[in-house]
């Protein structure tokens, strides 16, 4: 055994004039915490020898059975030395002793041993007791798969006996599935909060849709490796399921409206496949692309997958952006027919990249440009509910239907928002999306247009 | 004993440093949680508490009954209240109620007539004046004789004997409570095995001394501190359980209640930092023990018993190991085949406020043989307005009843009628005394640890020791 620590320690004390704990120098050499203290022993005890140690000063953690008033009792204490044979001589039995801290000035109390440790500690939270002298099988940190798992265990409703009427068992319900959303990593746990609800019926679903899309889609595109790749990774899901989500629900509702524009009044499927076609059209002009295999209810969905699961939060403002040059462009021709030789460019320039979706779901825009100006600021009925005291000092809360303005990308926005609440209860059926679709079409029926003033006044109200 | 069991090793520790230092593996206990019946699912608060007490007094009736006949015999009548003859000796069974001048009323507080002043908080409101008053279903009756008035609270439910007399009384003559439920035999364990105690770290407090202490109980059961022999037993603590109360009441800051909102709208609660502090404390157990965090009076849960886990959520750090467990409060576990059972001491601090009993021991006890965990709830203690069924009836007897938030450590052995043997624990606050607790759970006996350090103070008792 090298005697390098002893240098260490030396330095430690007298040129950083830091108090050595034991704790401290196991993490700071990577040592067994049994081993610090033989050092610390060491190194005081040669310190003593040479006799310049007097300037040092040192604390004994003392350990052992105490007996009071009949009454034994395990005792741990850390003392100063000149308390250190007083204390053990109180001890019936002691059970260890060794140094715990070396330092250069007397301690008139224990803070800065507790300081130094803190410091030591936290720097070290993720391996505190890697250094340790006992080692717990059980305690492994779980990845974060393995966290979620775990959740969603814990939150199967436990056995309720008590009250145990429907109304317990569909509480539970309730219940469980929005702990289930817990996740407390910084940003990243937020989102995933967010979405987990969603996650669990949409993961499915996302998956199945990147298997056949490879399948189908053979062109090797890089992109798309990359997002299966990005699907195995858990956040990555998320957010692409949150991403997926919102945008397709813009995008459904763009489709919708052009589908309103060009035939008024038609069946839910026809505009979402009519406005497709066009796409369709234009990829079938690229030599490898296969796409036109995709059926066509399934072909928004595939369209949105492009997105690419990176942040949810810059796609949207990336497609935002994107929007509102598109929209710029075509304002003067504004016909199906400028628009469509268009694309395909667009579309061969953006292939490796994350996103050629937003153009191609964007692309349906103009129609809505040509609808009326006026229609971008809506005003909408909603539920409020109202509390006031009646005459009779009584607390009334009221609902009420009141008609509010709103904008589209606003709305945009908090549909995205509360979809985890609106799903996460209920196992959302195929019919149950398309209702929830609907609704949004009703109520998001115009435009898309994401103006400034929109979003400040989605500040205000959404307080 | 703990000291014991690594006492007889070899001092290693005061030597130049060795090559092999030893790891030891931590105990895996067979755990199994049983706080179902404390879990809240739907939480309606719409209802009102007259059914929990009919509920209590429908489940506690039969065992009641038996137990009536077993004391005073099998011929002796037990009546309902409304078949009651007077001067009949007979035997009824019903819910006490406690009359007390002092227990504060809000209702007695508002109304303007009295325009009193509202009362300054009391360590107790009994009084001479208190009555006890036994209901059942239907009626009530004044109880007087030969019952101890201050000991009982409002909520128990006992059978009493005696008979009615002129002026409406029932005079008693003697009264029996539940007493302990029967109780599972216990595995016996080959080896000595410890589940470590604690309770009130009171984190975000005024003492930032206490925290060296807290530091040395991490380091005791993590296995830093020590010699071998220390560490091998430390090894043995299977489990490490919480008792509420981890946050210091200081947290509880009322500032938000008070101040105008602007005014503290940009401080931050006390209780964020302290639960900051606690996830660093808990992440360096759970790395190496497992551990149950039962929240207490005044941890960020819901108030009213059965408080409901923390919310995972404000431990990122700690959260990610599957040693740590949120648990609710009352708190049921099997930790090695033992029973454990306990609460983080609301229901006790609350009968020692409404009765004459003290001790937080004998509180405990009589709670066991009352066959109820809270039996103030909901009268003086916060409860959810159970309808169906009371939760905090003991079903079974536990091993190991406990309670946190102590003044000081106590425990004992209790042997029940049917050979039950109850370990009660009075779980010390450690914030204020330093301790904690271990529990062996092959020989049910008790033991406190309670760390030190020095400071300032001690160094002028002990000049006052020498110069003495």
């Amino acid at each position: 055994m090298d005697d390098l620590y002893l240098e260490n320690i030396d330095e430690f004390v007298h040129d950083h004039n830091k108090v050595v704990t034991y704790k401290w120098l196991s993490l700071t050499l990577g040592v067994h915490v049994n081993q610090a203290k033989q050092m610390l022993y060491h190194y005081l005890d040669q310190k003593r020898k040479e006799s310049s140690g007097s300037r040092l000063h040192a604390t004994y953690l003392v350990s052992g059975k105490c007996v009071e008033n009949g009454n034994t009792s395990h005792k741990v204490a850390v003392v100063r030395e000149d308390q250190l044979e007083d204390v053990k001589s109180k001890m019936e039995l002691t059970t260890s002793v060794h140094v715990y801290s070396i330092q250069k000035a007397a301690l008139k109390d224990s803070g800065p041993l507790y300081s130094t440790d803190y410091d030591a500690v936290k720097e070290n939270l993720k391996n505190c007791s890697k250094y340790s002298a006992i080692r717990c099988a059980a305690a492994v940190p779980m990845s974060p798969t393995e966290l979620q798992r775990a959740r969603e265990m814990a939150q199967a409703p436990p056995p309720l006996e008590r009250e145990a009427s429907k109304a317990v068992v569909n509480g539970h319900a309730a219940l469980t599935s929005k702990p289930a959303s817990k996740q407390s990593k910084g940003i990243m746990g937020m989102f995933a909060s967010k979405s987990t609800p969603k996650t669990q019926e949409c993961s499915k679903e996302v998956k199945m849709e990147v298997e056949e899309d490879t399948s189908v889609v053979e062109t090797s595109n890089s992109k798309l490796a990359a997002k299966t790749n990005a699907m195995s990774n858990f956040f990555g899901k998320q957010t692409a399921s949150k991403a997926k989500s919102s945008s397709e629900k813009s995008d459904k509702v763009i489709k919708e409206e052009a589908g309103g524009t060009q035939t008024s009044s038609v069946a839910e499927e026809k505009p979402s496949s009519s406005s497709p076609k066009a796409q369709v059209d234009i990829k079938e002009e690229e030599p490898k692309s296969s796409e036109a295999e995709v059926k066509k209810s399934k072909d928004s969905r595939s369209k949105t997958k492009r997105l690419n699961p990176s942040d949810s939060e810059d796609e949207i403002c990336e497609s935002q952006k994107k929007k509102r040059r598109r929209i710029k462009k075509p304002q003067p021709d504004s016909s199906d027919d400028e628009v469509i030789p268009e694309s395909p460019p667009s579309h061969n320039v953006e292939t490796p990249t994350p996103s050629p979706e937003s153009h191609v779901k964007k692309e349906p825009v103009p129609h809505t440009q040509e609808n009326p100006g006026a229609k971008r600021r809506k005003r909408r009925r909603v539920l409020k509910s109202r509390t006031f005291l009646d005459e009779e000092g009584c607390i009334v809360t009221e609902k009420v239907y009141e008609s509010e303005s709103y904008s589209e990308s606003e709305d945009d926005f908090k549909v995205s928002k509360h979809r985890p609440k609106e799903t996460g209860p209920l196992k959302p059926s195929a019919g149950k999306k398309e209702e929830e679709k609907k609704s949004q079409k009703n109520v998001a029926a115009t435009t898309n247009k994401a103006t400034k003033q929109a979003s400040i006044m989605g500040f205000f109200q959404k307080k | 004993m703990f000291s014991d069991l690594g006492a007889h090793k070899d001092r290693t520790l005061l030597g130049p440093p060795g090559s092999e230092c030893p790891v030891f593996d931590r105990v895996r206990p067979n755990y199994s949680s049983c706080s179902d019946r404390y879990r809240l699912g739907e939480r309606s608060f719409n209802r009102q508490y007259a059914h929990i007490y009919a509920t209590r007094l429908m489940q506690m009736r039969d065992i009641l009954t038996a137990r009536a006949k077993q004391t005073w015999g099998a011929e002796v009548p037990v009546r309902r209240l409304c078949d009651l003859q007077m001067g009949e000796q007979c035997c009824i069974v019903g819910t006490i109620f406690k009359h007390m001048e002092l227990q504060p009323s809000i209702l007695k507080e508002i109304s303007e007539e009295h325009n009193l002043l509202p009362q300054p908080p009391r360590t107790k409101y009994i009084s001479q004046s208190d009555e006890l008053i036994l209901e059942d279903e239907l009626q009530r009756i004044k109880l007087e004789g030969n019952i101890d008035t201050p000991k009982f609270v409002t909520g128990s439910v006992i059978a009493v004997f005696g008979a009615e007399k002129n002026d409406g009384k029932f005079t008693v003559e003697g009264f029996c409570t539940a007493d302990l439920p029967l109780q599972a035999a216990r595995q016996p364990l080959s080896s000595d095995r410890f589940v470590l105690l604690a309770s009130g770290l009171g984190l975000g407090g005024s003492g930032g001394d206490s925290l060296l202490g807290l530091q040395l109980l991490v380091d005791m059961v993590t296995g830093q501190l020590g010699d071998q022999g220390e560490q091998s037993g430390a090894a043995q603590i299977s489990r490490v359980l919480l008792a509420g109360n981890l946050l210091s009441h200081s947290t509880q800051d009322k500032d938000a209640v008070n101040k105008a909102k602007y005014l503290t709208k940009k401080t931050q609660a006390g209780s964020v930092e302290a639960i900051r502090v606690l996830d660093e404390v808990l992440v360096q157990l759970v790395a190496s023990v497992p551990v149950d965090v039962m929240p207490g009076q005044y941890d960020p849960t819901n108030y009213t018993l059965p408080q409901q886990p923390l919310h995972r959520c404000m431990f990122p750090l700690s959260t990610v190991y599957p040693t740590l467990q949120l648990v609710s409060n009352p708190y049921q576990a099997d930790i090695d085949g033992v029973r454990f059972l306990g609460t983080s001491g609301q229901n006790v601090g609350d009968i020692a406020k409404y009765s004459s009993m003290d001790d937080h021991l004998d509180i405990l006890e009589s709670t066991l043989r009352l066959r109820h965990l809270a039996p103030t709830a909901p009268d003086t203690l916060g409860c959810y307005p159970f309808y169906q069924s009371d939760p905090f009836i003991l079903e079974e007897c536990p091993h190991v009843y406990f309670s946190g938030n102590a003044p000081t450590f106590q425990s004992k052995r209790i042997t029940g009628a049917d050979g039950q043997e109850v370990l009660l624990v009075a779980i010390p606050e450690f914030s204020r005394t330093q301790t904690a607790c271990l529990v062996n759970l092959r020989t049910l006996e008790c033991e406190p640890v309670s760390f030190s350090s020095f400071s300032t103070e001690d160094d002028e008792e002990n000049e006052m020791n020498i110069s003495h």
